[in-house]
């Protein structure tokens, strides 16, 4: 059942983005000032959305655990943040790789870059701590509050970065300020937002069990050193 | 026709996308194969102790 | 009878986290270990950075803020490292989580006790800033004060949260400047800006505010995650 749900969610991701990787490079019409490079917001910005609900899904996983003891909620909230990191990393790829063509630099400070920059530095210390800490509990319990701690400190960052620049706009990752997107231009965000969320999901699903063979090890171990 | 601006550094960063799923996934399968080989080798010596006893 | 025992749970609690702040305080001032070796880094750090920029130069003036809460937050670590980890001997931190005194109140008294102890470092600092990068902050010394200590209370209370969480590790010195840095990027932000305005000489303002906002806000929100929290991180 779970491996079926595993293939159809993966065949959806597929069809959606090649569907959508079509649409972007052949129907979509031309942007007056970026040149093709524009057509990354169709990976850039799916990816932000992904990344970020994935904090909040592990903060709501990681709450969760807190409250019932049961460790597959910490199973999940591990694996989420753990997908969640590679979705981060792809948005500072491409936000880098973006800045470089449009600005000629590769970095810039915008809120958005920032706040993903914190996010993953939060995250790959999430999962730095939690191979630090052999014994089960004491890593579920002591990551769930790092993660509760990450997410408010996101929170934090996206909102004072944001009162900053709307005082001092500085040049922003995205087609969408100053004009909006012609209304044919915004749906393949949408679409690839579903696919990489399909993406994710397959991911998590895949971690997930891994972290119940992990478990599984660990109480089998546990059986053959008491015999 | 689209665009011919910047074109390969469109390719660049879709590229750079793919790049990284792949090497994550790469990773979970890497991880995978040792965490089943770890399991294998601990049931068996479950299943050996527990017949021995 | 329900007012008096919320009025004597309070006074009980202050009392408790005062009786920590002063055992911390005394024991760190009978050796003076973590002061003298946290300014020696910090002077360390000033003199070192003086052959990264050139002291005299404009430059200096827009990075002094920025500076000066590098120095205060590397040096702090220092100190806030050994809040947890001095009461490992001996089996004392089992005995404190056992002693009657709430969780909180021992977060809340080591929190104290390192934020004075952080305090002390950093006016030492400033005075050696002043000297060596010839800075002048006297037109808005109250102000300053009033971002250090605010900036201060919010590496000490989110340095002595993950002293905490991190006191049981074998990793523990490498996590734990791993997990505190990133969570100190608003408020070192905030603070840096705020110092850097401050030290040029510009007031409060129209502009600043919003950081003087996001540094009490950061300061306040983590005040209360942590006495909350810190049960699960030092029992479970």
């Amino acid at each position: 059942m779970r491996n079926k749900l595993v293939y159809v969610l993966c065949l959806l991701a597929a069809g959606i983005l090649c569907w959508q990787l079509y649409n972007i490079l052949l129907n979509l019409p031309n942007e007056k000032d970026q040149g093709a490079i524009y057509r990354i917001v169709y990976f850039h910005v799916p990816a932000i959305f992904t990344g970020f609900m994935g904090f909040f899904v592990a903060l709501g996983a990681s709450g969760i655990y807190l409250a019932t003891r049961n460790l597959k909620y910490d199973a999940f909230a591990a694996a989420v943040t753990e997908v969640s990191l590679t979705f981060a990393t792809i948005v500072l790829a491409t936000g880098m790789i973006w800045g470089r063509i449009i600005w000629g630099i590769w970095w810039t400070w915008d809120a958005r870059l920032t706040t993903m920059l914190v996010c993953w530095l939060i995250y790959a210390g999430y999962l730095m701590l939690r191979r630090a800490i052999d014994e089960p509990t004491q890593r579920a319990r002591l990551s769930a509050v790092v993660s509760i701690f990450g997410c408010t400190d996101i929170l934090i960052v996206w909102k004072s970065i944001e009162w900053w620049r709307t005082q001092h706009p500085a040049p922003v990752l995205s087609v969408r300020d100053g004009g909006g997107m012609a209304p044919g231009m915004e749906s393949p965000i949408y679409w690839n937002w579903l696919a990489l969320m399909c993406l994710a999901a397959v991911l998590v699903m895949i971690r997930m069990r891994q972290e119940n063979m992990a478990r599984e090890i660990d109480s089998l171990r546990r059986m053959a050193h008491s015999y | 026709m689209i665009d011919q601006r910047n074109f390969m550094y469109m390719f660049y960063g879709f590229a750079a996308a793919w790049v990284i799923v792949t090497v994550y996934v790469g990773l979970l399968a890497l991880r995978e194969r040792r965490l089943r080989d770890e399991l294998d080798r601990v049931r068996r010596i479950v299943e050996d102790s527990g017949k021995r006893s | 009878m329900g007012t008096t025992s919320v009025g004597s749970f309070f006074g009980s609690f202050l009392r408790d986290t005062l009786a920590i702040a002063a055992k911390d305080l005394r024991s760190e001032f009978r050796t003076k270990e973590a002061l003298n070796a946290s300014f020696a880094f910090s002077v360390v750090i000033l003199v070192l950075f003086s052959f990264a920029f050139d002291p005299s130069s404009e430059q200096l003036q827009t990075i002094s803020g920025g500076l000066l809460w590098l120095v205060f937050s590397f040096a702090g670590a220092l100190i806030l490292n050994r809040s947890f980890a001095r009461e490992l001997q001996n089996d004392c931190l089992d005995a404190l989580i056992s002693s009657p005194a709430p969780a909180g109140a021992l977060f809340l008294g080591k929190a104290v006790a390192n934020f004075v102890l952080l305090m002390i470092v950093e006016l030492a600092s400033l005075g050696v800033f002043g000297i060596f990068y010839d800075s002048r902050f006297g037109a808005q010394l109250g102000s300053i004060a009033l971002v250090i200590a605010l900036g201060t209370w919010g590496i000490t209370v989110i340095g002595t949260m993950f002293s905490a969480l991190t006191v049981n590790l074998r990793m523990r010195e490498m996590m734990l400047p791993t997990l505190v840095y990133p969570l100190l990027i608003p408020a070192l932000m905030a603070a840096m800006t705020l110092t850097t305005d401050l030290m040029n000489g510009t007031p409060f303002g129209k502009d600043n505010t919003i950081w003087l906002r996001v540094l009490t806000g950061f300061d306040f929100i983590y005040s209360i995650l942590a006495v909350v929290f810190i049960d699960v991180v030092l029992i479970g």
